[in-house]
Parts: C-alpha cells; sequence; structure tokens
C-alpha cells in the first residue's frame, strides 16, 4: 500500500519477493468455500427470461419463439418513456416475456422480491402485428450478465432478416469534442449503425472517440458480429432522471422507418409523457 | 486525465482547469430554472417552482430571497450552499448600511457575493459554493440591475440572463425576444419574464413564482392567481397572433 500526495492509498505492487512461496500458493489455491461463494453468486447474478403471467421461464431464446421483422430496445428511463408514450399509446401490445436480473445496482439484496424497475427487462410484441417487437429495459445490465442477456434473448444463431434499433441516453460530460462544452445545445441525438443498416439515420453519427458503452454496445457488437441491420440513436442530455426535454429529444426517430408505421397519436402521447413525469418526480431537497 | 486532477479544489490540471470549480457549474444545471429581465423601470426575477411535498411547508421552499429592502436575489443549484451564501449577503447589507449608512449598491453585494465564492475555489480542503445568483435592484440612482455570479466567483451584469437546468434554451428565447418594445414598460417585461419561462416549465403557469421591485418601492412577490392572469393574457396573445399568422396565409 502507498500513500499519494493527495492523502489517498493506493495499490501498488511489492517488488520484493516474499520469502515463503509455499505458504503463498497455499492462499492462492481455491477452497471449497470460495467454489461455493462463486456458484451463489453467479447465480444471484444469473439472467432469467420467462413470462410473467404463467411464471414459466423461456426454454428457448426469445427471438426464436418470437421471431420479428422490428426489434426496438428502449436502455434507460428516458428511452423508456418515449417508447411508453409515443408508441405504446396506439395499438394494442401484449406482454410476451421479461429477463429478470440482479446486479448491485440494484437498490435491494434481495434478489426474490424485486421491483419491475430495479430488475425487469419487459418484451412486448403489437397483437395486430406480432413481428414487431419492443423492449423496455430500465434496469441496469452489468458487463458479465450482457452476454447472458444477448444469449437469452436473441440466441446463439439469430435471423438476418430483422431490424434492430436500440434507444438509450448518456450525459452529456461523456461527450468528446473540440468544441467547448458549453457551446453544445444539449440534449442531442447521435446515431451508431451497423454495417447492414443500409437506411439513412434520423440525425448525424457519432463521431469519434466517443464510443458506446453497456448493453446499447452489447447489442451492436452483437449484431455486427451476426450481420444484422442495427443502429443505435444516443440522446446525450444533461438531465438523466425522467425530463420532458430529453424524452422530446428522440422525436426524430419517430420519422425511421421502424417507428413510422407504429405512432398514430403525437398530442395524445405529450399528454400521456406529462402524466408519466408527474407520477415519477421524485421529491429531493438538495437542489433547488 | 481528468479523474488526476479533480480530486482537490488548489490543483490545475496541465490543460489549465480546475474540474471541481467546472464540476460545481454542473451542480447548478440541477437546479430549477431562474430568469432575471432588467427592465426600463423594473427588475423581474422568475423562477421555476419546485414541487414541494405534500407535507412540506410550502414557504420554506424558496427560490427568490430578498437581500436588503431594495435587492433581491434568485438563485440555481445546492439549496444549502443558498442558504449560507443569502445569510452572509444579508449580513453584509445590514453591516454596511450600519458602517457607512448608505445602502448597498447592486455591484457592491454581488461583487462581495463573487469574492466569497471565488474564496472557496482557492482554499484547501473546501469545495466551490454550486450555486449559481442573479442578484436584481435599484440603486440610489434609480438605475435597474442585473448581475450574475457563477461558482467560480465571476460576476457580469446582464440585460437579461437565465440559470438553472434548459437556461441555455431559456437564454436563447430571451436574445430573440428581448427588445426595447419588449421591455416598453413594465408589464411587457413581466410577460416576457413568464413566457421565457414557459418555454421550459414542464407543467404550465401553476410551478411559475415572480418577484418585481420597482423604483423606490419593496419588493414584491406575485401570487398564484396574478401568474395565472399574466399567462392567461399571454396565451390569448399567442392565440390572436396564430390567427393573424392564419389568416395572412389564406
Amino acid at each position: 500500500m502507498a500513500a499519494t500526495f493527495f492523502g489517498e492509498v493506493v495499490k501498488a505492487p511489492c517488488r520484493a519477493g516474499t520469502e515463503d512461496q509455499e505458504e503463498e500458493e497455499d492462499e492462492r489455491r481455491e477452497t471449497a468455500e470460495d467454489r461455493e461463494v462463486r456458484r451463489q453468486l453467479a447465480r444471484k447474478r444469473e439472467v432469467r427470461l420467462f413470462r410473467r403471467q404463467t411464471k414459466t421461464s423461456l426454454e428457448v431464446s426469445l427471438l426464436e419463439k418470437y421471431p420479428c421483422s422490428k426489434f426496438i430496445i428502449a436502455i434507460g428511463n428516458n428511452a423508456v418513456a418515449f417508447l411508453s408514450s409515443f408508441v405504446m399509446n396506439s395499438g394494442v401490445w401484449e406482454e410476451v416475456g421479461c429477463a429478470k436480473l440482479w446486479n448491485e445496482w440494484c437498490r435491494t439484496t434481495d434478489t426474490v422480491h424485486l421491483s419491475p424497475t430495479d430488475a425487469f427487462c419487459v418484451f412486448y410484441h403489437l397483437k395486430s402485428n406480432p413481428s414487431v417487437l419492443l423492449c423496455q429495459c430500465s434496469c441496469y445490465v452489468a458487463e458479465d450478465q450482457q452476454y447472458q442477456w444477448l444469449d437469452k434473448v436473441f440466441g446463439s444463431c439469430p435471423r438476418r432478416n430483422m431490424q434492430v434499433t436500440v434507444l438509450t441516453c448518456r450525459h452529456v460530460t461523456d461527450y468528446k469534442t473540440a468544441e467547448s462544452t458549453s457551446s453544445l445545445h444539449s440534449p442531442f441525438l447521435k446515431a451508431l449503425k451497423t454495417e447492414n443498416f443500409k437506411e439513412p439515420p434520423c440525425c448525424s453519427l457519432l463521431e469519434q472517440p466517443n464510443i458506446v458503452h453497456d448493453l446499447p454496445a452489447a447489442v451492436l457488437s452483437y449484431c455486427q458480429v451476426w450481420k444484422i441491420p442495427a443502429i443505435l440513436y444516443l440522446c446525450y442530455t444533461d438531465v438523466m432522471k425522467l425530463d420532458l426535454i430529453t424524452v422530446g429529444a428522440f422525436k426524430p426517430v419517430l420519422s425511421s422507418r421502424s417507428l413510422k408505421g407504429l405512432v398514430k397519436n403525437i398530442p395524445q402521447s405529450t399528454e400521456i409523457l406529462k402524466k408519466l413525469m408527474t407520477t415519477n418526480e421524485i421529491q429531493s431537497n438538495i437542489y433547488t | 486525465m481528468a479523474s488526476r486532477y479533480d480530486r482537490a479544489i488548489t490543483v490545475f490540471s496541465p490543460d489549465g482547469h480546475l474540474f471541481q470549480v467546472e464540476y460545481a457549474q454542473e451542480a447548478v444545471k440541477k437546479g430549477s430554472t431562474a430568469v432575471g429581465i432588467r427592465g426600463t423601470d423594473i427588475v423581474v426575477l422568475g423562477v421555476e417552482k419546485k414541487s414541494v411535498a405534500k407535507l412540506q411547508d410550502e414557504r420554506t421552499v424558496r427560490k427568490i430571497c430578498a437581500l436588503d429592502d431594495h435587492v433581491c436575489m434568485a438563485f440555481a443549484g445546492l439549496t444549502a450552499d443558498a442558504r449560507v451564501v443569502i445569510n452572509r449577503a444579508r449580513v453584509e447589507c445590514q453591516s454596511h448600511k450600519l458602517t457607512v449608512e448608505d445602502p448597498v449598491t447592486v455591484e457592491y453585494i454581488t461583487r462581495f457575493i463573487a469574492t466569497l465564492k471565488q474564496k472557496y475555489t482557492q482554499s484547501n480542503g473546501r469545495r466551490p459554493f454550486g450555486i449559481s445568483a442573479l442578484i436584481v435592484g435599484f440603486d440610489d440612482d434609480g438605475i435597474p440591475r442585473l448581475y450574475q455570479t457563477d461558482p467560480s466567483g465571476t460576476y457580469h451584469a446582464w440585460k437579461a440572463n437565465a440559470i438553472g437546468r434548459s437556461a441555455k434554451t431559456v437564454r436563447e428565447f430571451l436574445e430573440k425576444n428581448y427588445t426595447e418594445d419588449a421591455i416598453a414598460n413594465d408589464n411587457e417585461a413581466i410577460k416576457l419574464a413568464i413566457r421565457a419561462l414557459l418555454e421550459v416549465v414542464q407543467s404550465g403557469g401553476k410551478n411559475v413564482e415572480l418577484a418585481i421591485i420597482r423604483r423606490n418601492q419593496p419588493l414584491k412577490m406575485f401570487s398564484a392567481k396574478e401568474i395565472e392572469l399574466q399567462v392567461a393574457e399571454i396565451e390569448k396573445e399567442k392565440e390572436e397572433a396564430e390567427k393573424k399568422k392564419s389568416k395572412k396565409t389564406t
């Protein structure tokens, strides 16, 4: 251990060799207890896909059971609110499954009784056109769970004749640009697409050296590898909590081919959105 | 690079940033919007009212505070920091009055607040104040003033400005709409402030709070009813303007 100039303690590797090499090796060998702890942790962090109504888990991947031509995924509360108010208010959407997962980001240590917003990704399809699949994911999917999520949702051999659209948000301070950040007009939309996505995007493409993180990145990488046309619409905003203006920034996506046919009533959508805002407002006195 | 230089306030990064001060500006953006307008004979402060919990006493959740009879300020950012700054400013106002037998000028008290904020950006073991303030008032010479301070300790005079969440949108609206006609009389200046706020306030007039100071008069806080009346007038004017537009096109 070493102390830095600012008084923080950092772990520094020790160059002095230890005298008792054997003792160290004993410590490094895994005990049965370690293995059990690791097994329990893996079980806790498993991503489970099941039908809420019947409480039965899906034996095959979601897209194998419900093949689709359009798959729209909303990750994060603003993207979820956008789909809820603009897309899901028209037509009848039926829940076809949900993915339940726990990680350190969940606000509870109880892995059994998890609240929907904490730990669920819900999947819907349009009753009148079951080839349109929608995913509302407001929980955080950790790095070690992303592969499981992709495997359970997309499967190991996905069809290529579908189009994937992902919507998500990121804080504007993550956006790297040569311009001064005070001149950035946030929220703004950027797009990143796979090679097989041939349509023009609804906004400008994400410039280098910006990168995409977490589940949206995992989905895009997966689609790129499997040659599935996919596009990610990333909204950079300075308000990460549920916000009317941030959700409004997704509106250009309504003109894309995936969403065009699905949106019917925009004024009603704005009303639904306002209602969502008021019901989800968290009371806090820290900032005024 | 940022993570190595943002822990201590007194450390510059190689490219000249004081990251803690810049992060404090982000804290300001977490507060709700406040707008200030300097008219010819009036100064107006409008704020987006924070939603108050059911059991909370509304009077204790205030974004607009009087510093003296002729000066008031609105802030955006950390509530507790604002309370400390406001208390110090109020004490300074009275101390000045007792020492020099004259009330503070708006510029004096703004400079005092800005100096206080700057001290906290150059002191080890402390963090900057996470608030920006809009300070308005009239001096003895009868000229209206509007100043804005930020966490770095800078202050500038403005004709109209906004701070807090969506401040940029409101400032752009003001840049387009702040004209000599718009502030021709007191009522027009008040309406401009409300219109600017309505651009970004999520639930309309009932979430707006307004305060004005007229020359040689104390601070006046608008009641909810008065604000409603103004909002109704603004909506009527909007409708009439749209009707005229549609008539022109047909």
